[in-house]
């Protein structure tokens, strides 16, 4: 208590603490309250990242001599450089190193606090044995001859290797494995609560407007024009030949109808969907699943393309960057208010627990989402997404989806669906339920086509791509926007 | 789901009343009298138009049938034409299209015409093929209910059943099931989707372990000697389900002894001729399997004796039982059985492969020495088998050693036993020498294949190029393998520029073959290298 009473006076310690509060506090409106602007907590992150980094550096000087402290503090970095990391990483839409930021910092934050734990315990151990030795008597030893452990009463403390459950060989050795134990069990106990605590509503709105699901008019007139052949008929007048194919020149007029189509769906100014909101906007939101390789052509110059694509095409407002999200972050999602379109692609497994396929069953069947399935490179992920397909909707089967499905025709006419490169095949796929696609598999790596470079395919391929990809999103959007008019019309969630 | 049984109930009863003159011709065809009663000139135009149909040439032939309806509006066909225009809708995936513009149109103008019940069965089941089940579901019953007496009521009531699995509704599958088992009369078009419902429902009830049920649904398809034979057919694996299972094992047993039970009736008494005997010997034969599901060992091994008892020892029984003995892993009493065989070349050679299964090397070596002395002719067979059991445990000097002798001694199998020297060369790691003898192989481009592996592994990498090249020039189905492979051994060669273009060549020369996915994949991936494969279904 004196110990902390004296570093409560210190003045370090308070600007430290005051410090730690406003990180905290930055922490929790970033990831959960969403209250202060962007630019503050650029301010704060960016700040208190930086004054650690002095901090760590002016003490490093005096390491020798104070080196606990200099642990201490280096400790304590080690969160905040983590979370600045993912915070600015997220911010400049490094999407891949955010990832490994929020994975490596999560992996480097429990190894420093086993090193404090096994240290603690050592020190902890090291000074119950310590004490011992000074209230040892060696008359008492002779005379009693052997004194054995623990015999008068059970040492219960786990700090203490005497304790009768580390038993009487190698004590130490099972002191440090219970250690080990008891923190990594706790941690993640932790985590899985922190997970859980999650759960604060997230919302996804759409952009407010209106407008209508109609097909981008193209009409080519055909005006067929046939060369009149005479040929002389010994037995006959002259007569009229019918013409071969090669004999019929074609004379294409292409007219197409530039008339301004509103995107969207319902009664509202501008493109967009009718029950929107000013602030909402389309997103690009894609599965972070265990397993594979769940960001292939994530974020810029990948599937931010096709976002940005998409508010050319259609006129709507969209979100500043695509988006990832586990299926735990997923659930946190409001019940009316969520994703329409969920993006899964990748090449390799698709490691999904039953707890997750849970989640995306709610997703489809009562958030009314759609998931939108792309193989990224190999045939081993057709059968991944076919079978976890198969896991989320065991009583639906997949169908190829015709080539005149509204999907496929509005807003753009896709005559045949274009790929990259067949992996699973040239057919999309699509689960049918409840009057709607609630999946739709493209088997050759659309999103490659979307990244910059277009993965080598010539224009037309890529063109298709991107307009396919506006068809599916216009389609997931659209059929959300209904559903949630319908489910505000019954009083519903919202 | 209640609903659907109610709706399931109607349209049975809708069928139950219906006459059982059943339709006259199949799907996609038109009747002889309806050809005969067109014009010359309608028959020519819609003869271009199922040409181009049956040459899958669809948007050929949906202009040509357009022809013909504009020409000949009409006519006695015109229903038909527009049926197989909405066909080739269908074919070209447009099936959206099909249904609207297509089928419904053909009720919709030509009600009274035979098209239109075929119309309605296709609406049905082109929403089903989309996706859209509850469509399908309510398309199916419209047609039981417009056209009772056509053919297409049953395929609807079949496609129905289909919709009734995927649903899991067990109850209203097992109507529509009965009802096409026992009550529709069967005719040409419809006899084979009522047996198939048959089949399907006496698995159903052996499953369930009704015996007598099953029975019955299959009675409805089979007599006599089939009927026996169906059963054995269908029963073992409904009882190896019930049996595995401890829970069900029960049921599994009682159906066990039904089925054996019916089985032992219907075996061949008469054994007066070869034929008859031989008849009566599968029979037996399948009951034995029967017994042999149901897991009873002491009921297997009292049937075979039964059988010895009435066919006498006869090897190819009591190679049955030995072979059942191996099963079980009684070697030894399935070797003593062997070696009571009439056949002794036979016998010894089983006795060889019961020990070859134990891997017990040195007797089974023994015994093919034993036989390469009894079987002359054909000692280099048991030679080749002797060698077989080295390599199996990996003694390759022993094997090597016997496929050189035999190489040189049976000129005849001489490749055979080449291939099998270089093979067992190879697993041997004795490389340079597998070359030497894969060279002499004749089975191109396998060979050459082997040779570029071992190559590769020896990193002699050039040469391993050039026999792949070799592969591209003189194998087209191999040649994609071959070129990517091409790609691996440059990578291997550190050589990254001549790797990334034998990838891209790879994608370049065979993009529909999966090699090239792999080629395409693999620049991604590594290389972040795009490479065009691009492509539409239509290419």
């Amino acid at each position: 208590m004196n110990l902390l009473k004296s570093l409560c006076k210190q003045k370090a310690f308070q600007v430290g603490a005051v410090m730690a509060l406003v990180w905290l506090f930055a922490l929790a409106d970033w990831l959960w309250i969403h209250m202060l602007p962007d630019s503050v907590l650029h301010l704060v992150f960016g700040s208190i990242t930086g004054l650690v980094c002095w901090f760590v550096y002016k003490q490093s000087k005096s390491r020798n001599e104070g080196a606990i402290i200099f642990w201490s503090l280096f400790s304590f970095g080690i969160p905040v450089w983590w979370h600045a990391g993912v915070y600015f990483c997220e911010w400049l839409g490094l999407e891949v190193f955010r990832a490994y930021f929020a994975r490596g910092g999560l992996a480097v934050f429990f190894v420093t606090g086993l090193i404090w734990v096994v240290w603690a315990v050592e020190q902890h151990a090291q000074k119950i044995e310590a004490l011992r030795r000074q209230a040892f008597n060696l008359e008492n030893v002779l005379t009693r001859k052997k004194q054995k452990r623990s015999v008068d009463h059970k040492i219960w403390n786990p700090l203490d290797p005497d304790a009768w459950y580390y038993g009487q060989k190698s004590p130490r050795l099972n002191q440090s494995l219970n250690g080990f134990v008891s923190y990594t069990v706790l941690f993640c106990l932790i985590c899985m609560i922190l997970s859980q605590f999650q759960g604060c509503t997230q919302y996804y709105d759409l952009p407010a407007g209106g407008g209508e699901n109609q097909a981008v008019q193209q009409v080519v007139k055909v005006q067929k024009i046939i060369r009149k052949k005479f040929i002389l008929n010994p037995y006959s007048a002259i007569n009229y030949n019918t013409p071969e194919l090669d004999d019929v020149k074609l004379e294409l007029n292409e007219v197409t109808a530039h008339r301004y189509t509103k995107m969207g769906f319902g009664e509202g100014d501008g493109a967009g969907f009718a029950g929107g909101t000013s602030d909402g906007t389309v997103g690009f939101v894609r599965l972070e699943y265990p397993g594979g390789d769940w960001n292939q052509d994530f974020g810029i110059g990948g599937d931010m393309n096709m976002l940005l694509k998409y508010a050319e095409l259609t006129g709507q407002k969209v979100a500043k960057k695509t988006k990832a999200y586990s299926a735990a972050q997923l659930k946190t999602f409001d019940g009316v208010r969520c994703p329409p379109l969920l993006y899964i692609t990748g090449q390799r497994n698709i490691s999904l627990g039953n707890n997750d396929i849970k989640i995306l069953q709610e997703y489809i069947n009562d958030k009314h989402g759609m998931i939108f399935g792309d193989n990224g490179g190999s045939r081993h992920f057709h059968n991944q997404f076919i079978s976890m397909m198969q896991r989320i909707l065991p009583d639906v089967r997949p169908v190829r989806i015709p080539t005149d499905d509204p999907i496929h025709t509005r807003p753009y006419q896709i005559a045949r669906v274009p790929y990259v490169a067949p992996h699973g095949g040239e057919e999309a796929l699509g689960w049918f339920a409840d009057g709607r696609w609630v999946a739709y598999y493209h088997p050759g790596d659309i999103g490659d086509a979307w990244a910059d470079g277009h993965a080598g395919v010539s224009q037309d391929i890529w063109a298709n791509c991107y307009r396919l990809g506006v068809n599916i999103m216009s389609y997931a959007h659209i059929e959300h926007a209904k559903w949630r008019l319908a489910q505000k019309q019954s009083g519903g969630d919202e | 789901m209640k609903s659907l049984s109610t709706l399931m109930l109607m349209t049975l009863s809708w069928l139950s009343l219906a006459s059982p003159a059943l339709a006259q011709t199949k799907i996609g065809e038109m009747s002889l009298d309806r050809w005969a009663k067109m014009r010359e000139v309608e028959r020519y135009q819609l003869n271009i138009a199922e040409k181009y149909f049956k040459e899958k040439k669809y948007d050929v032939a949906m202009s040509e049938y357009e022809k013909y309806l504009s020409l000949y509006e009409q006519s006695d066909a015109a229903s038909f034409v527009q049926l197989k225009w909405s066909l080739c809708l269908n074919n070209l995936r447009k099936q959206n299209t099909a249904i609207k513009e297509g089928f419904q149109s053909v009720i919709d103008y030509w009600p009274d015409s035979p098209d239109a019940a075929k119309a309605s069965y296709l609406i049905g089941k082109t929403f089903v093929d989309i996706g859209r089940v509850s469509y399908g579901k309510k398309a199916y019953q419209e047609t039981i209910a417009d056209f009772p007496d056509d053919a297409v009521a049953v395929y609807s009531l079949s496609g129905l059943a289909e919709i009734a699995k995927q649903e899991k509704d067990e109850t209203s599958l097992v109507k529509i099931w009965k009802r096409l088992a026992f009550d529709i009369e069967r005719t040409k078009l419809t006899g084979g989707t009522c047996a198939t419902a048959a089949n399907s429902l006496a698995s159903y009830y052996f499953g369930k372990g009704a015996f007598p049920d099953a029975l019955d649904s299959l009675k409805t398809n089979y007599k006599d000697e089939q009927l026996a034979y169906y059963v054995y057919a269908y029963v073992r694996s409904p009882l190896g389900t019930l049996v595995g299972n401890e829970d069900t094992a029960t049921v599994g047993l009682r159906l066990a002894d039904q089925a054996v039970s019916f089985l032992k009736q219907n075996l061949e008494t008469d054994l007066s001729t070869d034929e008859l005997k031989a008849k009566a010997q599968t029979q037996w034969n399948q009951m034995i399997e029967v017994e042999k599901y149901s897991r009873r060992d002491d009921k297997v091994l009292a049937a075979y004796r039964s059988m010895l008892a009435t066919f006498g020892n006869l090897d190819a029984i009591m190679g049955s039982l030995a072979d059942y003995h191996v099963s079980q892993k009684r070697f030894d009493q399935a070797r003593s059985i062997y070696r009571q065989f009439k056949d002794k070349v036979l016998g010894l050679s089983k006795v060889a492969q019961s020990y070859r299964a134990e891997a017990n090397l040195n007797e089974a070596i023994k015994v093919y020495k034993q036989l390469a002395g009894v079987d002359a002719e054909n000692a280099a067979t048991w030679q080749g088998e002797e060698a077989a059991a080295y390599v199996e445990v990996k003694q390759y000097p022993q094997a090597i050693q016997i496929y050189r002798s035999l190489v040189a001694s049976d000129a005849l199998n001489s490749q055979k036993w080449l291939w099998a020297l270089a093979t067992t060369q190879r697993d041997a790691n004795l490389l340079k020498e597998a070359i030497g003898t894969y060279r002499q192989c004749e089975n191109f481009p396998e060979n050459y294949r082997q040779m570029a592996g071992c190559h590769r592994a020896l990193k002699e990498y050039k040469e391993a190029l050039v026999l792949y090249g070799q592969i591209i020039g003189g194998s087209e189905s191999m040649a994609p393998w071959a070129q990517l492979q091409v790609g691996y051994t440059f990578e291997q060669m550190q050589s990254t520029e001549m790797a990334i273009k034998a990838f891209q060549l790879c994608c370049k020369k065979y993009p529909k073959a999966s090699y090239a996915s792999t080629a395409h994949a693999h620049l991604q991936n590594k290389y972040k290298i795009s490479v065009t494969l691009g492509g539409a279904t239509d290419e």
